[in-house]
């Protein structure tokens, strides 16, 4: 007694085409819904590479010339050692360095490859009692044998996640918003579908359907109205993220210059939209099912 | 075939739809139920078909226990029960042929079956030549036989009948009950609820008849109203 596909297919696309109006409404939802909510997910991932070595929070790097001393290296931790105002810290060296360097630049492989490991300047992350100390603290090193460069960009950074969090924020809340009508809009496409068949409904029953039998075409319209809606969404996704990489690349904004999302971060956030807009979708007609099918 | 056994069914408080009703039907019989409106008529088909559960009692149907069924074997229990109805319950959007063959798509029939079925059962119900019609092209007799065709296609044990002719002229009246005469030969329980005074006096065939819920009257080769009993 297996359910025929044909009968499925048939059933699900008439009944899609017989609501198009309030189905395409609840599709155009669930894609900017998820559009947007992919577009927050690429922006954590960017922040999160674009502040990766200032994790922990790190005030203060110390990179060191790719060719300095061992000797000259050790200096400056005996130094970082004994000053007061340092709280920790800890050394890069060249290979960690390069992966973390692979990692921020995932996005030009022509430029991973054609700098070595050997190119790659080790560095010291530090952590301050007090952020404020930062430039004091820089300058001693800035002049010090094999050092070749201090970097405390930390207030920047720090209004960088300050913002994007915010930001990050409402985009969520809005998306979430979203999701909820996009599923109460499902819900209601499924009501009528099943109110405009009711009469085919009442004779599956009397002939002895089985209960899934009857609502597999509708619940299969509503995981296809959220399927279509995800696929719009990850194609918007796509779209954002290349316009990002275009105003990032033609406007030289300085402080998004690490501001990467790498291609398998795109993936993970595309098979996410799919998955949430199948899901708002199967939810959204299986509990007007629950609720409207009485079988 | 059939068996109520001491059951209760009330829609409201207070408001008795069956009382306290027993009954049992052979393989094979044609029984009518009569009696007025509201005296139960339809409740009691409704029980048989496991619309709706009794508040207490057993409702025994090709030996199956209705009340205790759980809801998932309901629909392969129907595939045993025949019903049609005074309005027919046609979908109006499918052609004769598809009304037909839809009892036996959903429930998963292949189309080789469906192709060697349907036809067949159009020409028992003499409406072969009208496949491809639809519903409102076709007469009220018709209709209801089309509706017969599909409430036996499967060649149930038992066919329930909830006023068949109720709205139908006289003439369509007799060619559906002649039918439903027919099933009935071949061996199908035929379990009819009627107004139709004409026919249950001229059919002769078993009569319960219901009054507020309680059986007031259960006889063999009956007619329908205990004043005109007259053989």
């Amino acid at each position: 007694m297996a359910i025929s596909l044909e009968y499925v297919v048939k059933e699900t696309t008439g009944n899609l085409w017989r609501n198009r109006l309030m189905s395409l409404a609840a599709v155009l939802t669930i894609s900017v819904s998820l559009a947007l909510a992919g577009a927050s997910l690429l922006l954590k991932q960017g922040v999160s590479t674009a502040t990766s070595q200032w994790k922990g929070g790190v005030q203060l790097l110390i990179f060191m010339h790719p060719t300095a001393t061992t000797a000259q290296t050790k200096a400056v931790s005996n130094q970082l050692k004994s000053l007061p105002e340092i709280k920790s810290y800890f050394y890069m060296d060249q290979a960690k360095s390069y992966v973390e360097f692979k990692q921020l630049m995932a996005n030009s492989p022509e430029l991973v490859q054609s700098v070595t490991q050997s190119q790659i300047p080790p560095s010291f992350r530090v952590v301050l009692k007090n952020p404020n100390d930062a430039p004091s603290v820089g300058s001693l090193f800035q002049q010090q044998a094999g050092v070749k460069d201090v970097n405390f960009n930390r207030g920047a950074i720090n209004t960088m996640l300050h913002v994007t969090s915010i930001v990050q924020l409402v985009i969520v809340a809005l998306a979430i918003i979203l999701l909820i009508s996009a599923s109460v809009l499902i819900l209601n496409v499924i009501r009528v579908a099943i109110f405009s068949r009711r009469r085919e409904v009442a004779v599956m029953k009397l002939v002895g359907a089985t209960n899934w039998f009857i609502r597999i075409p509708f619940m299969l319209e509503g995981m296809i109205q959220g399927l279509v809606g995800a696929l719009v969404a990850v194609v918007a996704v796509v779209g954002i993220q290349a316009l990002f990489e275009y105003v990032v690349a033609h406007f030289q904004v300085a402080v998004l210059s690490n501001f990467l999302v790498s291609s398998h971060d795109v993936l993970m956030t595309e098979l996410f939209v799919v998955a949430m807009g199948i899901i708002v979708g199967t939810a959204g007609s299986a509990f007007a099912v629950r609720r409207y099918l009485e079988v | 075939m059939i068996k109520v056994d001491r059951v209760n069914k009330r829609y409201k408080e207070d408001q008795y739809a069956l009382v306290d009703c027993s009954l049992e039907i052979d393989r094979g019989e044609f029984v009518f139920v009569v009696g007025a409106s509201g005296s139960g008529k339809s409740t009691l088909l409704r029980l048989l078909l496991r619309e709706e559960r009794p508040d207490s009692g057993q409702v025994w149907v090709a030996g199956k226990e209705l009340a205790s069924m759980p809801g998932w074997k309901v629909p392969f229990f129907r595939r045993n029960i025949g019903a049609i109805f005074q309005d027919f319950r046609l979908l109006p959007n499918k052609s004769v042929f598809d009304n037909v063959a839809f009892a036996l798509e959903v429930i998963g029939k292949s189309k080789r079956h469906i192709l060697t079925q349907v036809p067949q059962m159009l020409e028992l119900v003499g409406l072969h030549d009208k496949q491809d019609r639809f519903p409102d092209e076709l007469s009220g007799g018709e209709q209801q036989r089309v509706a017969i065709a599909r409430a036996f296609i499967n060649r149930p044990l038992i066919l329930l009948a909830d006023e068949p002719t109720g709205n139908l002229d006289p003439e369509n009246s007799w060619s559906v009950m002649g039918l439903l005469e027919r099933i009935n030969r071949t061996g199908t329980t035929v379990l009819m609820a009627t107004h139709d005074v004409g026919i249950v006096d001229s059919m002769r065939r078993r009569v319960i008849e219901l009054d507020h819920g309680e059986i007031k009257r259960d006889q063999n080769r009956g007619v329908y109203g205990l004043g005109q009993q007259s053989s």
